[in-house]
């Protein structure tokens, strides 16, 4: 439906005509994977293998939320700021001894009010959203760091539920990846069968003819970033869990930057209306495999910078080549 | 006369589907040729292939004896032809000079500099244009002007007008023909595409008559006659069917007043408008370029909202209603197929299938809240067939249909809603004639179910020929109705620009 596959079958999916950005990821994700097994020592071990998908899991539950206000033709720049700083205030607020129930009420409802905030700046104040959620992102930064917690870092009280969950195993596969997993389907489902999952797409898609049409544009709009900032909670509990702290200096990392490579790298358009899911498991598949294999290299921390940001740059030119714009298309009104 | 351009065997398809067949014309230095032909005859693309707008699929354009192909617009200005454009191609939010100045900027800008010389220029012309005015502000005429400076101002030796009359009121006419015998008095040559046979008959020195995208005549001026003429434009039943008088008897008689509005106003677009709408028959809305018919009814349709004070009211079944966002009107049973479609018609990635779901899902008719594909596609596949729309195959994006199919999309993504009241704002702009007379059946078909369904537009036979009545728009407000068993071109056209 949305990806607009004719057919499923291994032969159309070579077929060149019908490569697109997303096939293009797969294909060198799987050819990356099959040269540094062989080549690298230690890459294709079951060991590493996890910690490559362990490795992608907060970045992918990160992308799925920038996925669903990228393909509504927005962006959300708050996505970091909000996760780390959601749980610093919550680990804070534990540590400060107030009762668990209580604490993730407050922090929950900060992060609701954050989400309906950008939401609808965005839709109502038809502000830009790439200002608005930078401007937001800034202020949770600032606010948090300044008057609700005392240190960059702040750990997981002992004994905490987020510190046993950290260490859940399953067939020696941590919890995160489940986590992951599980919301990468949910949010399939939501995009693809859900009647306001289809309002994302054609929102993005054609805004104006969306609300022509007397779809409910606007509040979809605050939908998807409330939907976005609870993801990045999410992700900000598990980064804890599995570290058991949490470290706001993320939020100036190239984390932020990340996110948005996984999402447009699988092919999510910023222009909106295109892609899903499936487009975020490519994307953080070819990021986590390249990142490992990188680092197993030993590359330096700027050059894989470098790397990945020449990726992102080949990645969008060849799906722009195989992609054009049709210019015909667009003066066939006026024959 | 020496040839200055000559086309030989051009074809121009769109996705296979061609605009233009293998046609040669050629146009003369310091003549004046008219182009004529019905809607979608290819006037529009024969022309735009010479000024470099588009590319032709086949064939060979000879200027100044050289073969040339001009890529973009720029190309072809540059090479000494510009083309004035139906829609002005003017940027709204700059002042005239720098329109007239645009892409010939020099290196270092000098605003008043600019000004100064661009008011020598407009007045060399004889333009009452004030050259510091922003073209937004202008009307429709001046804007012409200013379409046509900036051609002479590039020293073009050939300017294309398309359908430059349409906008212009009786005397704007008068000076706007002064100027183009002016123009070919200094030697450039001028084409001239209009649906005004008169105008035609009386300016030109040639004329060349296409007819489906074929040449099918081609002479001097005094060859030709308006029986001629139409006879070469028509030349087939299908348009003799497609436009001709209505009967007095065959007029739908109103029902049901669904709709009464009572001066409505917003900003200064439309002014204390009033007017009703009833259920079964087709309202026809005649209107100039810029006389506020799109804007009345984008109010009515909850697209624009009508002024806070002063707004006037708008009664559904008796009922006042102000629709604050489109979703209203469509839960009401209005519903407006836009003129434009594809900036705010259609969803141009999708398939039809998914356009088509849209609609029904924003209606709210679609209960469950779980998307099923299987009953997507029936649907579409029922729409597809009750409106012939033909696609390469089921997939296809909407964006890679052709102009006729794309509109049945859009309108079959509006008629899913089970609406009361339809509102067609140019229904067949950019469509092919088969495509054409399908959409006339379907929007007849709807006022016999009984819909009150209402056809804006700025082609006069299509009003004629489709409404039950008349009612013609100029600056804002309906100024007067007609019947059309009663009504002549002549007699709307004259309602509508004084």
């Amino acid at each position: 439906m949305q990806g607009g596959v004719p057919g499923n079958d291994m032969k159309s999916w070579l077929n060149w005509k019908e490569m697109n950005q997303e096939r293009i990821v797969l294909l060198i994700a799987i050819l990356i994977f099959i040269v540094a097994s062989f080549t690298l020592p230690g890459f294709f071990t079951p060991d590493n293998i996890v910690a490559i998908v362990r490795s992608v899991s907060v970045l992918g539950i990160l992308a799925l939320g920038m996925a669903i206000v990228v393909i509504g033709r927005g962006i959300d720049l708050s996505a970091v700021a909000i996760m780390a700083m959601s749980v610093a205030w919550y680990l804070q607020l534990l540590n400060d001894g107030m009762a668990d129930g209580a604490a993730f009420l407050l922090v929950i409802s900060g992060v609701l009010a954050i989400g309906l905030l950008n939401g609808f700046l965005v839709a109502y104040a038809e502000v830009p959203a790439i200002f608005v959620t930078l401007a937001s992102g800034s202020f949770v930064f600032g606010y948090v760091r300044s008057q609700l917690i005392a240190q960059d870092a702040v750990p997981v009280p002992l004994g905490h539920w987020m510190q046993l969950f950290g260490g859940v195993r399953y067939f020696d596969i941590p919890v995160e990846v489940f986590i992951f997993a599980a919301l990468a389907f949910l949010i399939f489902l939501f995009l693809r069968y859900t009647k306001w999952g289809r309002y994302v797409y054609f929102a993005g898609d054609n805004p104006v003819s969306a609300r022509n049409a007397g779809m409910p544009v606007r509040p979809m709009l605050v939908l998807r970033y409330v939907i976005s900032a609870l993801i990045a909670f999410i992700a900000g509990l598990l980064t804890a869990a599995s570290l058991h702290s949490i470290n706001t200096r993320v939020v100036n990392s190239t984390l932020l930057y990340d996110i948005v490579l996984v999402a447009v790298i699988g092919g999510i358009g910023l222009s909106g209306g295109k892609g899903g899911v499936r487009n975020v498991l490519f994307g953080a598949a070819l990021i986590g495999i390249m990142l490992n294999a990188m680092t197993i290299i030993d590359i330096p921390l700027i050059y894989q910078s470098l790397i990945k940001s020449s990726i992102l740059l080949a990645a969008i030119i060849i799906d722009g080549f195989l992609n054009p714009r049709d210019e015909q298309t667009a003066q066939q009104g006026d024959i | 006369m020496e040839t200055i351009v000559r086309l030989e065997g051009v074809t121009k398809a769109y996705r296979g589907v061609p605009a233009v067949k293998n046609v040669t014309f050629d146009l003369r230095k310091g003549e004046i040729h008219a182009l004529l032909g019905e809607n979608g005859a290819g006037k529009s693309t024969l022309t735009k292939v010479i000024a470099g707008v588009v590319e032709a699929t086949s064939g060979t354009m000879i200027h100044h004896g050289r073969e040339v192909s001009y890529k973009t617009p720029n190309e072809a200005l540059e090479a000494g032809i510009a083309m004035v454009f139906q829609e002005t191609s003017l940027v709204p939010s700059m002042t005239v000079a720098q329109n007239l100045y645009l892409g010939a900027e020099k290196f270092l800008n000098r605003l008043r500099g600019t000004y100064i010389s661009a008011q020598q220029f407009l007045q060399s012309l004889n333009f009452p244009v004030d050259p510091t005015a922003m073209v937004e502000t202008l009307g429709a005429a001046k804007k012409q002007m200013v379409e046509i400076a900036r051609a002479v101002h590039h020293n073009a030796e050939i300017i294309i007008f398309d359908e430059p009359t349409a906008t212009l009121t009786p005397e704007e006419k008068r000076h706007f023909f002064a100027l183009v015998r002016r123009l070919k008095a200094r030697g450039v040559s001028i084409v001239f595409i209009s649906h005004a046979l008169e105008e035609a008959l009386m300016i030109s020195d040639r004329i060349t008559i296409l007819r489906d995208g074929e040449l099918v005549a081609s002479g001097e001026t005094r060859e030709f006659d308006r029986e001629k003429i139409i006879a070469a434009m028509v030349g087939r039943t299908l348009s003799a069917e497609l436009y001709r008088q209505r009967d007095e008897a065959k007029l739908r008689k109103p029902g049901h007043k669904v709709l009464s509005v009572q001066d409505i106003s917003m900003s200064n677009i439309v002014r204390n408008n009033s007017f009703s709408i009833f259920e079964g028959q087709i309202t026809g809305v005649f209107g100039l370029i810029g006389s506020g018919r799109t804007e009345t009814f984008k109010v009515v349709a909850g697209i624009y909202k009508r002024d806070f004070n002063r707004g006037g009211t708008i009664e559904l079944d008796d009922k006042p209603v102000r629709y604050y966002v489109p979703r209203e009107a469509v839960k009401d049973g209005i519903v407006y197929v836009t003129e434009d479609r594809k900036s705010e018609g259609f969803f141009e990635t999708m398939s039809i299938a998914e356009n088509i779901f849209g609609g029904l899902l924003a209606a709210g008719h679609e209960k469950a809240w779980v998307i099923n594909a299987a009953e997507m596609r029936a649907l579409s596949a029922e729409w597809t067939k009750m409106l012939n729309i033909r696609a390469i195959n089921d997939n296809a994006r909407v964006v890679e249909l052709s102009g006729g199919n794309q509109q049945k999309v859009v309108i079959g993504k509006g008629l899913v809603q089970r609406p009361r009241v339809v509102i067609f704002d140019e229904p067949t702009r950019g469509v092919d004639v088969g495509a054409i007379a399908e959409i006339h059946q379907i929007i007849n078909r709807l006022a016999d179910e009984g819909l009150a369904v209402v056809v804006i537009s700025s082609y006069l036979p299509e009003i004629m020929n489709l409404s039950d009545r008349i009612l013609v728009c100029r600056q804002g407000r309906i100024v007067e109705e007609f019947s059309p068993a009663e009504a002549t071109e002549e007699k709307i056209m004259y309602a509508a620009v004084h």
